[in-house]
C-alpha cells in the first residue's frame, strides 16, 4: 500500500510538472465547450425577412402571427426589394410573403403564404418550413392545442378546428432544458477521459523513453503495487481537475440534479475516471512514442466520447450504431449522467452503473497485466 | 561558397529526411489519417441528430384516416421517425430517453374524423432539450395541416407556396461532410506541419540548421512539402470516404481537387508557424483538434455562417476555416455558402498560405538567429 501511494505521488508530481500535458488534456473539452455554446446560435432562430403586401384585416392577422412567432424566426420586416437583397447578400434564409391579394384569397378558400427558401441545406431548410407550416396552422386553426385530452376522471375538452385533429401535448419535465446545457454536460465526460486517457498513456510512454520501465524492475516495488499506485495516481490528477469543473458548472447551475441523484452521479464519474486510467495505461503500453501518445490518447478519447452519444443522441442513430454503441463502456456513463442531471427518476441507472463497472474491471485487468509485463519483462 | 542549385538540393534533402522520419513514426501517420476520419464520424453523427426525431406511434384505430395521419407525420419535413409499438413500450422507453416524442392515435379516430368531429392527438414529448421539442412542437402543426388540406377538409384557407432558390435539397450529412473535408486539411495538415518543426526543436537539431550552406527557409520548405505530401494523401483518404462511401459526387472536380490541395498547403504553414511557437510536440495534436471544432462552426459548416448574425459572421473572416468551406462547397456541391464570390474565397485563401509562409519562417529564422 505504501509502495502504491509513492508510485501515485510519483505520477502526480510529473503530471504538476508537465503543464503542457494538462493543457494537452483541457483543450479539446474546452474546444467541444466553445463549440457547443456556438451551435446555441445556431440551432435555435432563423433569420428570415417578412414583406407585408396585402392590406386588409386577415393580412395584419398572418403578419401578426409570424411576428409573435419569436422562438423560430428572427425576424425582419421590409419591402419585397429589400427582401430580395437580404436573400441574395445571405442576410436571411428566407423571404416570406403575404401577397396583397390575401384577403380576398381568404374569402375564397385559396390563399397561399408565399415562401422563397434558400434551401443550402436541409436541417435549416426544414426549421423554416415547420415554422412556416406551423404559422399557416395557426392562422386555419387558431385553437390548436386548446383541447384538453379525457384521461381518467377527467371529462376533456374538445375545440374543433377544420383540421379536423388537435394536439393535446402533454411534457415529461416542468421545465425544458437549454440546448447548451444539455450538450455541455457530457463535455465533463470528455474532460474525464481526456485527463485519464492522456495522463496515463503519457506516464507509461515516457517510463517506456526514458528507460524507467528497466528501473523499475530493478526496484522491490511489486508489479500490483505499480499498477495500483499508476491507476491511483492518475485517477486524482484528473478529479483534481473535475472537481473544481464541477464546481463551477454546479454554481452557474449547468450541474443541478434532483434530489438524491447526486451519489449516482458522484459514482458514475468515479467509475468513469478509473475507466479512462486503465484505457490510458493500455494505451501508454502499446505506443511506444511520447509523440505518438497525444494523437492516439486524444483520438481514443474522441471515439469513446463520440461512440458514447457525448454529441448526440444515441436514440437517433441507425440500428448498427446503436447496436455498436452498446459495447462502448462511455455511452453508459453518458446515459446515466443525463439521467441523473435531466430526469425526475433514476431509471435504467443501475444498469448503466453495473455495465460501467463490467468495462472498468475489464479496463483496469488489461491495463494491469499490460503494465505487469512491462515492468517484470 | 554557395551554389545556385544548392538551395533546391537542400530542400530536396530535408524532404527526404522528414519522409524518412514520418516513416519511422507510422502510428503517429495512421492516427493522424484516423483523426481525418474522426471528424467525418463526429459530423455525421451530429447530423443524425439534425433531422428524424425517433418517435413512437401508437395507432390504436388502423383504419385509413389514421394511416392518411401516419402519411403526413413521415412527410413532415423530416421530423419524425416513427417507430410502431404498443402504448407501454412507449410509455417505457420516453421515459428511458430512448424516444423524443409518442404520438397516439385513439381508437375510433377514423370514425370520428370521418364525421367531422375533431379528434384529440395525444402527444407526449420528452422535453429535456430545446431544440428537439421545438421540431416536434412545428412539425405536428405542419402534419396537421397538411392532413386537412390533402383531405379536402372545409375551412382550410391557407398554404405555404415554397419556392426554392436551388433546384434540389441537400442532405444534411452530405453538405456536413464536405466541410469537414476544410476540417481535416487543418488537423491532419496542422498537427504535421507543427510537429515537423517542434520535433527539429525537442531534439536540438535546430542549431544545427547555423551549418547548412543555405538559409532557413529552403531546410524548411523541404520539411513542409514533405509533410503536406503525406497531408494530402490523410485528406485524400477522408475525401476518398466522403465521395465513396457518402455518395456524394463533385460538381466540379478540378476546383474540388484544387481547393483540397490549396487547404493542406495553407493549413502545414498554419501547423509550421504553431510548431515554431510552441516548440514541443505534446501540446500540437490537442491544440490542433480543441481549436478545430470551434473555428469549424464559426466558418459555416452547419449553414451559411452569415444566417448566424453579422457579429458572427464578422469573426468568421479571422479564420481560413470560413473562406475553405466556402471553395469547397461551391467545388463540390455548387452552393454558395458565403457572400463572397468563390473566386474571392480561392484569393483569399491563397493570400492566407502567403501570409502563414511568411510567419512560419519568419518564426523559425528567429528561433535559429536566437539559437
Amino acid at each position: 500500500m505504501r509502495r502504491a501511494w509513492a508510485v501515485a505521488r510519483t505520477d502526480l508530481r510529473t503530471w504538476r510538472r508537465s503543464p503542457w500535458a494538462v493543457v494537452a488534456a483541457l483543450v479539446p473539452p474546452v474546444g467541444m465547450l466553445a463549440l457547443v455554446m456556438v451551435l446555441t446560435w445556431s440551432v435555435t432562430k432563423q433569420p428570415v425577412a417578412l414583406v407585408v403586401e396585402g392590406r386588409g384585416p386577415q393580412a395584419a392577422l398572418m403578419a401578426h402571427i409570424i411576428t409573435a412567432d419569436r422562438e423560430a424566426y428572427q425576424l425582419r420586416v421590409t419591402d419585397l426589394t429589400r427582401a430580395r437583397r437580404l436573400l441574395q447578400r445571405q442576410e436571411v434564409a428566407a423571404v416570406i410573403v403575404v401577397p396583397a391579394s390575401f384577403d380576398s384569397d381568404v374569402a375564397t378558400g385559396r390563399a397561399s403564404l408565399d415562401l422563397t427558401l434558400n434551401n443550402v441545406d436541409i436541417d435549416f431548410g426544414d426549421d423554416i418550413r415547420r415554422a412556416v407550416d406551423r404559422s399557416v396552422a395557426e392562422f386555419d386553426a387558431p385553437q390548436l392545442g386548446a383541447s384538453l385530452e379525457r384521461t381518467g376522471a377527467a371529462q376533456g375538452l374538445v375545440v374543433p378546428n377544420p383540421y379536423r385533429v388537435d394536439v393535446a401535448e402533454r411534457d415529461l419535465r416542468r421545465t425544458t432544458v437549454t440546448y447548451s446545457k444539455y450538450q455541455a454536460v457530457p463535455v465533463v465526460i470528455l474532460l474525464v477521459l481526456n485527463m485519464g486517457v492522456l495522463g496515463a498513456a503519457l506516464l507509461g510512454a515516457r517510463d517506456r523513453e526514458r528507460g524507467t520501465t528497466a528501473f523499475l524492475r530493478a526496484t522491490p516495488i511489486r508489479p500490483v503495487a505499480l499498477v495500483a499506485g499508476r491507476l491511483a495516481g492518475t485517477a486524482l490528477a484528473t478529479v483534481a481537475v473535475l472537481a473544481p469543473a464541477i464546481a463551477v458548472l454546479t454554481a452557474i447551475h449547468v450541474v443541478a440534479p434532483p434530489p438524491g441523484h447526486w451519489p449516482a452521479l458522484v459514482t458514475v464519474l468515479l467509475l468513469t475516471t478509473l475507466l479512462a486510467a486503465a484505457t490510458g495505461v493500455l494505451v501508454g503500453a502499446a505506443v511506444r512514442q511520447v509523440r505518438a501518445v497525444a494523437v492516439v490518447a486524444i483520438t481514443a478519447s474522441s471515439y469513446l466520447f463520440f461512440l458514447g452519444g457525448g454529441f448526440t443522441t444515441i436514440a437517433f442513430l441507425p440500428e448498427w450504431l446503436r447496436a455498436l454503441s452498446r459495447v462502448v463502456p462511455t455511452s453508459y456513463a453518458i446515459d446515466a449522467v443525463r439521467q441523473a442531471l435531466f430526469y425526475p427518476g433514476l431509471h435504467g441507472v443501475g444498469t448503466d452503473l453495473l455495465a460501467l463497472s463490467a468495462f472498468t474491471a475489464a479496463a483496469v485487468a488489461g491495463g494491469a497485466r499490460a503494465l505487469r509485463a512491462g515492468a517484470v519483462r | 561558397m554557395v551554389h545556385v542549385g544548392d538551395g533546391p538540393r537542400a530542400l530536396r534533402a530535408s524532404a527526404i529526411l522528414e519522409l524518412r522520419q514520418l516513416s519511422r513514426s507510422r502510428v503517429l501517420v495512421v492516427f493522424t489519417v484516423l483523426e481525418a476520419l474522426t471528424f467525418l464520424v463526429l459530423v455525421s453523427l451530429f447530423g443524425l441528430t439534425g433531422s428524424r426525431a425517433p418517435t413512437a406511434l401508437v395507432d390504436d384505430d388502423h383504419s385509413p384516416l389514421a394511416a392518411s395521419l401516419v402519411t403526413y407525420l413521415e412527410r413532415a419535413h423530416h421530423s419524425f421517425q416513427l417507430r410502431p409499438m404498443t402504448a407501454a413500450t412507449a410509455r417505457r422507453q420516453l421515459a428511458s430517453g430512448q424516444l423524443v416524442a409518442a404520438v397516439t392515435i385513439p381508437a375510433g379516430f377514423g370514425n370520428d374524423v370521418a364525421a367531422g368531429r375533431t379528434v384529440v392527438l395525444p402527444v407526449d414529448v420528452d422535453n429535456v432539450d430545446v431544440d428537439l421539442t421545438d421540431d416536434i412542437q412545428r412539425a405536428v402543426p405542419s402534419a396537421l395541416a397538411a392532413f386537412g388540406r390533402a383531405n379536402g377538409f372545409p375551412g382550410v384557407r391557407v398554404v405555404a407556396a415554397e419556392r426554392d432558390l436551388i433546384a434540389h435539397d441537400t442532405g444534411f450529412i452530405p453538405y456536413l461532410v464536405v466541410s469537414a473535408l476544410a476540417l481535416d486539411a487543418l488537423v491532419v495538415a496542422g498537427v504535421l506541419g507543427a510537429l515537423a518543426v517542434a520535433r527539429e526543436f525537442e531534439a536540438g537539431m535546430v542549431t544545427q540548421w547555423h551549418l547548412a550552406p543555405v538559409g532557413a527557409g529552403w531546410l524548411l520548405a523541404g520539411k513542409l512539402l514533405a509533410s503536406a505530401l503525406v497531408s494530402t494523401v490523410a485528406v485524400g483518404v477522408a475525401a476518398g470516404v466522403v465521395f465513396a462511401g457518402y455518395g456524394v459526387t463533385p460538381v466540379h472536380a478540378f476546383s474540388t481537387l484544387a481547393s483540397l490541395v490549396l487547404c493542406v498547403g495553407i493549413f502545414t504553414c498554419v501547423g509550421a508557424a504553431a510548431g515554431a511557437l510552441l516548440r514541443r510536440s505534446l501540446p500540437v495534436a490537442a491544440l490542433f483538434f480543441g481549436l478545430a471544432l470551434p473555428l469549424y462552426i464559426d466558418s459555416g459548416a452547419l449553414e451559411p455562417e452569415r444566417f448566424d448574425g453579422n457579429a458572427i459572421w464578422a469573426v468568421a473572416h479571422a479564420s481560413p476555416v470560413y473562406f475553405a468551406v466556402g471553395a469547397l462547397e461551391d467545388a463540390v456541391h455548387g452552393l454558395r455558402v458565403t457572400p463572397e464570390p468563390p473566386l474571392a474565397d480561392a484569393a483569399i485563401l491563397l493570400l492566407w498560405a502567403a501570409v502563414a509562409v511568411v510567419i512560419a519562417s519568419a518564426v523559425l529564422s528567429r528561433r535559429v538567429a536566437v539559437r
